[in-house]
């Protein structure tokens, strides 16, 4: 297990250089030009130039990309060019922000999401599955924004129960940040639910018409015993490798979110650094999300090796 | 009028006014002025209240000097205000500012030698008066004693020459008055006096000076000397509130500055949290999460208005949209075509619909109604489509076709497509290319030639964003006269830069009106660019903000305001 870890932790350090590659060279084509985003579009020409000559970005994309690498090998993720200040004291702040983010919606999201799936499938083709089923995916259609507006219309607005922001005033206590983030979490949420609820009920279907469960019942196993320890622990196996997807994209993939309810994570300080052609901070964030997603793809890998025993290391390497 | 008042007049006009003063006082007693326009010119030239007070006294205007003041109610003491500002783009370092969200926040602590208010006056702010000399080539400001910075040191001349200096002389810089004087044009006449002398003559320089160029902050003259340590040492401004904390894009704290020189604010505080665009705010606000927004997008503050909980504040300004048809090729060229372009526009509909009235119809200069400069007998352009379709006749152009190129921003959009839609009635076909703001305003292909590769300024028509400033100059200098470098129609008429450049030298108001008429004719006529509106500033508190005075350039201004 050791060298497989240790294997999957190399090809990840692979995947991350290419990645700062990608990154860099894309940022290469697209429009927009640093000194003219700090400046503003009606500063001279000669301005603009001074500011990107003393910026070090009117370099080759090369030559900008060997600086970077080589201020990461010294610990230093560089300096944000728009903001003039070192990249991760941005970034750690906005990374600390999603986690926490992540962690509400997560714990909100999925257990009601597999809950779901399972009274899906345990009622198929009932009403309730049809309920269900229609529900999760009404709401997986629901742009992010839509949802969101709606829901702080209710319970922020007319209801007053919860705050329109998810940013907590600077030294909130745990419960406090915690009601603060209830409501992107909730449309979050909405987001997820039907994706995740689909999967494991159709997992969840699939293991109840298995001959282990049949096998089960014919023993004399009561339904309760089998669902619990026959099929949940089969059904639940393709869910971990979505919900470990979810998280990444939970950690550095929610822009509109996080502009709807004002939250300053991740997903938009990276945006922001595209748009602004930051490259030291756009790479840099890219990188710490790509991070996220590995390691949270690599646990998700062990997880799914931890509950079926038929899975041997020497077969997933 | 008792003999003192005359005393006071003529010993005024003897000893102290200037040839400029003297014929402000002129037009006033011609009857040329009325006493708006005449409070608005006598504090550019740095008269006081008493004096104008006096004047308008003598021409049977008594008490009026005294309507330039914003009505307020008693304040209440106490309270921390929490205001929703648009996130900054990049840096708050004042020779950087180039957004409202930056600017807002900087205008807190910082204030400039003058301010133009919401009336369009410019009026003393860290300076108590200015003259010009003859020709209005050299300005002297005369520093208010007493002002204190929040690290306590006192103002003075020092500090002032340094952070003019800083704003003219960082090369890479949003200055947008280096062409008119530089750092070795400013110079400390004494403690308390600074002397500006200018590349060419411009008869409304203090207006220059004022909020409107807000990255001319007078900050401490140890941090002028050294770009870009503004925002690191604690923005030590003159302002009604000093920083405490300020984390970057998330929200900043400021305390009452007790030693401001306009007296104690009201308020014990000011919470600024940022937000990402007009929405988040506005729900904010309805939420009770802020007390007061900045600038909020027309459609999205409508649920503010007509609603006892809110205040909904509508404030004219110049802010406006340039719509430039190219005037040196292609198929605009000809300028009946142009003209037909701008007649088929039904203006006051148009503002109707995409600023809900929250606007004034333009008229195709820039020549705002609130300037005192305008002159207000220049015939308003309306829609005309027979004349628009027989136009296009003679110019051979019935099946005209082009593109409006613009960026996804605001209005932008709306905009264009409302144009798009009155002109289709005359049988003309426009196309919309919108664009993202990093190509609208990079060169194309990025690193080419920027003044003649980037879409703003090249493509045939294009439709860009202009915001308030408190005289036309630089709208003239910089977009219209042929040697502007914002110059997207291309245009070049000798005529029009001659107007200008009397307009840009002249100190008397006859002779500005003279200049600007014949402007907007020469523009009317050539139609180089259509401004079919102004907008606004529109933006809402909750209503137990008091005292609260919008300004157009998105500065915020608490000094006098408290919460109820």
């Amino acid at each position: 297990m050791a060298r497989y870890v240790l294997k999957r932790i190399g090809l990840a350090l692979i995947t991350l250089v290419l990645l700062s590659m990608i990154v860099f060279a894309i940022s290469n084509v697209l429009p927009g030009n640093v000194g003219r985003s700090v400046l503003g579009p009606f500063a001279t020409q000669e301005s603009v130039d001074a500011l990107n000559d003393q910026l070090g970005t009117n370099r080759s994309i090369v030559v900008q990309y060997k600086d970077w690498v080589s201020g990461l090998v010294h610990g230093d993720l560089g300096t944000s060019l728009t903001k003039q200040v070192p990249a991760w004291d941005l970034l750690g702040p906005a990374l600390s922000n999603s986690f926490k983010l992540a962690f509400v919606a997560f714990i909100i999201c999925v257990p009601l999401s597999i809950l779901a799936g399972i009274v899906a499938a345990l009622r198929y083709g009932k009403a309730t599955d049809k309920s269900i089923t229609t529900a999760g995916l009404s709401f997986s259609a629901m742009p992010e924004f839509v949802s969101g507006i709606f829901l702080i219309l209710v319970f922020a607005i007319w209801l007053g129960w919860l705050p329109v922001t998810a940013q907590a005033d600077p030294g909130a206590n745990l419960a406090t940040q915690f009601k603060y983030l209830l409501l992107p979490a909730f449309t979050l949420t909405l987001v997820l639910l039907g994706y995740i609820a689909r999967i494991t009920r159709a997992s969840m279907i699939e293991a109840l018409d298995s001959d282990y469960a049949r096998t089960a019942h014919l023993k004399g196993l009561s339904n309760r015993v089998v669902i619990r320890r026959h099929v949940l622990r089969n059904a639940l196996l393709p869910t971990i490798a979505v919900v470990a997807v979810q998280i990444g994209y939970l950690v550095g993939g929610l822009v509109v979110v996080e502009v709807l309810f004002n939250y300053q994570g991740v997903g938009s300080l990276i945006y922001e650094a595209a748009r602004q052609k930051d490259l030291p901070l756009l790479t840099a964030g890219v990188l710490v999300v790509g991070i996220v997603y590995l390691t949270v793809t690599l646990i998700a890998d062990l997880l799914y090796a931890v509950l079926n025993p038929r899975i041997r290391f020497g077969s997933m390497e | 009028m008792d003999r003192e008042t005359r005393r006071v007049i003529e010993e005024y006009r003897r000893n102290e006014a200037g040839p400029l003063e003297n014929n402000v006082i002129d037009e006033l007693v011609n009857g040329e002025l009325n006493r708006e326009e005449f409070l608005k010119r006598g504090a550019m030239f740095g008269m006081s209240l008493g004096i104008m007070g006096s004047l308008l006294a003598f021409t049977g205007e008594a008490g009026a000097a005294t309507t330039a003041r914003t009505q307020r109610v008693a304040a209440k003491a106490g309270g921390t205000i929490r205001v929703g500002l648009t996130a900054p783009g990049a840096s708050l370092e004042p020779y950087l500012l180039n957004d409202g969200g930056a600017l807002a926040l900087a205008g807190i602590p910082g204030e400039y030698l003058t301010f133009t208010n919401p009336k369009g006056v410019c009026v003393p702010w860290l300076a108590t008066s200015w003259k010009p000399n003859k020709d209005a080539t050299v300005w002297t400001f005369q520093l208010r004693k007493g002002v204190k910075f929040h690290n306590g040191q006192t103002m003075t001349s020092k500090d002032v020459v340094a952070s003019l200096k800083h704003y003219v002389g960082v090369k890479q810089s949003n200055a947008g008055l280096t062409p008119y004087f530089d750092a070795a044009g400013v110079s400390a006449k004494g403690p308390y006096a600074v002397e500006v002398k200018l590349k060419l003559p411009i008869g409304v320089f203090p207006y220059l000076l004022s909020q409107t160029t807000y990255q001319a902050i007078i900050q401490p003259a140890a941090l002028a000397a050294q770009p870009g340590t503004w925002v690191k040492a604690g923005m030590i401004g003159t302002g009604a509130f000093k920083l405490k904390n300020y984390v970057d894009k998330k929200s900043a704290e400021l305390v009452r500055h007790d030693a401001y020189w306009g007296g104690r604010p009201p308020l014990d505080g000011v919470r600024v949290t940022y937000y990402q665009g007009s929405a988040p705010m506005v729900l904010a606000l309805r939420a009770g999460q802020i007390d007061l927004a900045m600038q909020l997008a027309n459609q999205e503050a409508q649920v503010f208005k007509n609603n006892s909980k809110f205040t909904y504040y509508s404030l004219p300004t110049a802010a406006h949209r340039q719509l430039c048809m190219r005037t040196d090729q292609g198929v605009l060229k000809d300028p009946r075509v142009r003209r037909a372009v701008a007649l088929t526009i039904n203006r006051p509909q148009q503002m109707a619909k995409i600023l809900l009235g929250d606007g004034q119809v333009g008229n195709d200069n820039p020549f705002w109604k609130g300037f005192a400069s305008t002159d207000p007998s220049i015939k308003q352009r309306t829609q005309n489509l027979q004349l628009a379709k027989a136009l296009l006749t003679a110019a051979g152009a019935t099946n005209l076709k082009f593109n409006i190129t613009t960026w996804n921003f605001l209005d932008h959009p709306d905009h264009a497509a409302s144009v798009q839609a009155y002109a289709k009635e005359a049988g003309i076909d426009i196309g919309i290319e919108i664009m993202d703001v990093g190509k609208y305003y990079d060169s194309e292909p990025a690193g080419a030639d920027y003044a003649t590769t980037t879409p703003w300024l090249n493509r045939t028509c294009s439709l860009t964003e202009y915001g308030a400033r408190g005289v036309p100059n630089i709208y003239i200098s910089r977009c219209y006269m042929s040697t502007g470098d914002w110059n997207a129609s291309h245009y070049k008429n000798p005529q029009f830069d001659s107007a200008a450049n009397t307009y840009l030298a002249a100190a008397e108001l006859k002779a500005q009106r003279a200049a600007t008429k014949r402007m907007a004719g020469l523009l009317l006529q050539d139609t180089p660019v259509i401004t079919d509106y102004f907008i606004n500033y529109v933006t809402a508190s909750s209503s137990k903000v008091k005292n609260y005075v919008p300004e157009g350039i998105s500065h915020v201004r608490l000094a006098k305001v408290s919460l109820a």
